[in-house]
């Protein structure tokens, strides 16, 4: 079995290497038969890299520690989904699982633009191809999963903090949206070595981007759930430098989704978009690049492995080659029109653009200073949670209100007359919800009222768009109002879908304002029977259980919960104890009220022999808005991504071909 | 006649002195972050620094009461310096000998004394090193 696993790489590396070599001199003389074997390739080797996904998986699931990889990551008593889990618990793993998802984004990319942008895709193979050959290289020479041992009777299990329903899904959707960036990256380059760089490369790869910058979200969403659920501090984002490596390109590419709606419509900004998909890529390879080196100072521990280098070597080369290449194709990248006004729709999406890649710029450098401050005076630094928080506020609220402003806005030029007929209403309803919120005592946290009265311009001027839009739609086309709405949504989904994206963006600022600026906490021993008060809660301690589960002893504290004298059940906190990996694991109690969506979140810090527990109780306001934010926010992104037919008749007619290029 | 100066490069201009002014004021009143220091570079330091090394054996105390006392010593290199350190505070469970920990706090007679809440263990996740055969 190993065998073929190997061999199967193998098979990989030399299939990407040909698609490399033989797509490159298919482009450069043209032709057409050459071209067609390094894409089909390129569609071999994702073949290849899922028989060797498969072997692995198998290896997995039959508990074969004659695998170092299986033996390392599991053990007999580790339940099924935790052993398939397992495949990208480990670094040999997660970079297969990284090839298997480039491989099978490149046979489909492929696959679905190979008659449509012929003359692009030639361009694209290889560029895929050479992303490709560098992460077979890794599995094939730097780190194999395959390697293998004389079998030990049982295995070295999961770590339990991974051990979690959502590390079932988060893992998997960051690569998603990783690996999804490679995708953009390569027709851009296309376009630039092909000549080609009208809007055709964008509109081929509009929904691959949407793709990878929705999984990102999600993976981000799940990641800080599992942390909220599993790690036990009482948050679910910690600024360390793993969590920013996935922020980064998300947010570089939250960037690019707006700034190619400026080329698209007025052909500017041509230069910037293509910056800003090499950043959008650069930033995902080096966030894998943190998480591999060693080089940083993280919460998380990682092996100081021979992978870091030849990482950032590639990085290297990446940077420079796509600098490089947009440098010499300078002439062909200038803009159609200019900006007329500072006032206007396209104004506003720049400015967008420059907060987004500020703040993605000052947690790079957050991320980078202790590393250059060590290089350059000899001393390591951290960055702390304060620098992050004071840039997020300085970018990020000005961020939120443009998502109000910028929808509203005309394309071109706009009065200040116009605007304050658009904006009465929002400013009224914003600057109502800040004066009650004062009279309500927000006001103890000045960014917390801040950001609670943008949010209720932006929900404000998404609600008048809506509303507008079906007004419109019912005195052109009659019926109902739900009849209008529907239609509305559905012959312009790129955007209500962003409207409803936006809308999750809002939600998540309410949640993390609510949690972050205005919750309570406390902390004290208890013995049975003994109380503690935090908030309007009060939680009497009635028992210690203990029970068997199938890894693991759980040890859990519970608590009889009260709010103003009315029973409200029983929440339990407390340990579990794993039997393979000789581990405790702190498992937090949480109880929810969906209806304000706070939430009493307990962490039994100490359980002590004599039975007495140490707790620290959190009441978190609003934090359950932001889990509702990334439903809303899956809901926006699948509006925006469903297949629009009439778009894609506007698109031909547009770029003059019988059909557009497939965008997915 | 005058070249039309093109609007978009004046905002980008103007947006990038605005960042790095913004950037320079955070700088020069916060600061550039907390110096990290190993245990053999903490002699002679000022202020509150972080911390970083490996727990050594033979930590006691209650750091949910009087306080935990606990040895760190470097995580690379063969320097014998160990030093003390005194903390309150949450305490994760991956917190035990030879894991390591890095901790907010200022030496006080020989003795770091930790910052409530500081310590963090470093999480052995994923892609953690080998373990020795």
């Amino acid at each position: 079995m190993p065998e073929l696993g190997r061999a199967a790489l193998v098979a990989t590396l030399g299939l990407v290497l040909y698609a490399v070599v033989a797509g490159g001199a298919a482009a450069w003389t043209r032709r057409r038969r050459l071209a067609a074997s390094a894409q089909n390739a390129l569609v071999g080797a994702f073949a290849t890299t899922l028989v060797a996904s498969g072997v692995l998986l198998a290896a997995l699931v039959r508990n074969d520690f004659s695998f170092v990889y299986v033996a390392q990551n599991t053990s007999r008593e580790l339940p099924t989904g935790y052993t398939i889990s397992a495949f990208w618990g480990g670094q040999e793993g997660s970079l297969l699982l990284w090839l298997l998802i480039l491989t099978g984004y490149a046979a489909t990319a492929v696959f679905l633009n190979r008659r449509r942008a012929r003359d692009l895709i030639v361009w694209v193979v290889p560029v895929l191809g050479a992303v490709a050959l560098f992460f077979a290289f890794l599995v094939v020479v730097v780190a194999t999963p395959f390697a293998v041992q004389t079998a030990p009777v049982d295995g070295a299990g999961l770590n339990p903090s991974l051990q979690n329903p959502y590390m079932l899904a988060h893992p998997p959707m960051l690569y998603l949206g990783y690996v999804g960036l490679t995708v953009p990256f390569a027709f851009a380059m296309g376009a630039l070595l092909a000549r080609r760089t009208d809007e055709r490369w964008i509109v081929a790869t509009r929904r691959w981007t949407l793709v990878a910058w929705t999984a990102l979200g999600v993976g981000q969403l799940l990641g800080a759930h599992w942390a909220y659920e599993e790690v036990g501090w009482g948050g679910y984002y910690a600024w360390d430098p793993v969590e920013n490596a996935a922020l980064m390109p998300w947010l570089a590419a939250t960037a690019f989704l707006h700034s190619v709606m400026i080329q698209e419509k007025r052909g500017m900004l041509r230069v910037w978009n293509v910056l800003l998909v090499v950043l959008a890529f650069s930033l995902s390879l080096f966030g894998t690049f943190l998480t591999r080196s060693g080089i940083l100072s993280s919460i998380h521990s990682f092996t100081e492995s021979s992978i870091g280098p030849w990482f950032l070597g590639f990085i290297c080369v990446v940077v420079f080659s796509s600098l490089a290449l947009v440098f010499a194709r300078l002439p062909l990248l200038r803009a159609r029109t200019r900006l007329e006004s500072l006032v206007s729709r396209e104004a506003t999406f720049l400015y967008n653009n420059l907060l987004l890649i500020a703040l993605t710029l000052t947690i790079l450098w957050g991320v980078a200073y202790p590393i250059l401050h060590e290089a350059v005076v000899g001393e390591s630094r951290i960055v702390g949670a304060g620098y992050y928080n004071f840039f997020l506020r300085v970018f990020g609220l000005p961020l939120l209100l443009l998502m109000g402003i910028g929808p509203l806005v005309a394309w071109r030029r706009a009065s200040l007359r116009s605007l304050g007929v658009t904006f009465a209403w929002p400013a009224g309803l914003a600057l109502l919800a800040g004066a009650v919120l004062l009279a309500l005592g927000a006001g103890s946290s000045i960014p917390g009222l801040v950001a609670y009265t943008f949010s209720a311009f932006v929900l404000g001027s998404i609600a008048l768009e809506f509303v507008r839009g079906t007004r419109a739609r019912r005195a052109l086309a009659g019926g109902s109002w739900p009849g209008a709405f529907s239609a509305l949504v559905a012959r312009n989904r790129r955007r209500y879908g962003g409207y409803v994206v936006h809308a999750a963006i809002v939600m998540l600022a309410i949640g993390v304002a609510g949690s972050s600026a205005y919750d309570t906490v406390g902390e004290g021993k208890l013995v049975r029977g003994e109380s503690l008060a935090v908030g309007d809660y009060r939680l009497t301690y009635r028992a210690l259980d203990e029970r068997e589960a199938a890894n693991a002893t759980e040890l859990r504290a519970v608590l009889d919960v009260e709010r103003g004298g009315e029973p409200l059940g029983t929440v339990a906190a407390g340990k579990n104890a794993y039997t393979a990996e000789r581990q405790v694991s702190n498992e937090v109690g949480i109880r929810s009220d969906l209806v304000t969506g706070e939430d009493l979140f307990v962490i039994a810090e100490q359980v002590n022999p004599d039975g007495s527990v140490y707790l620290r109780v959190f009441v978190k306001p609003l934090v359950n808005v932001i889990w509702l934010a990334g439903l809303v926010f899956l809901l926006g992104a699948l509006i925006t991504l469903w297949p629009d037919a009439r778009e894609q008749r506007r698109l031909a007619v547009r770029y003059g071909d019988a059909r557009a290029p497939t965008s997915a | 006649m005058a070249r039309k100066r093109n609007p978009a490069r004046l905002v980008i201009a103007l947006s990038v002195a605005a960042v790095l002014a913004v950037f320079l004021l955070y700088t020069s009143i916060a600061g550039g972050g907390t110096p990290s220091v190993a245990p053999s570079e903490l002699s002679g330091k000022t202020g509150v620094v972080t911390l970083v090394g490996l727990v050594q054996p033979g930590y006691k105390g209650d750091p949910y009461g009087e306080g935990l006392r606990f040895q760190l010593r470097d995580r690379k290199g063969g320097s014998a310096s160990r030093v003390t350190v005194l903390y309150t505070g949450s305490l994760s469970d991956q917190f035990r000998v030879n894991r390591e920990v890095s901790v907010k706090g200022e030496l006080r007679n020989g003795t770091f004394v930790a910052k409530k809440d500081s310590l963090v263990t470093k999480c052995p996740s994923k892609y953690t090193a080998k373990p020795s055969a």
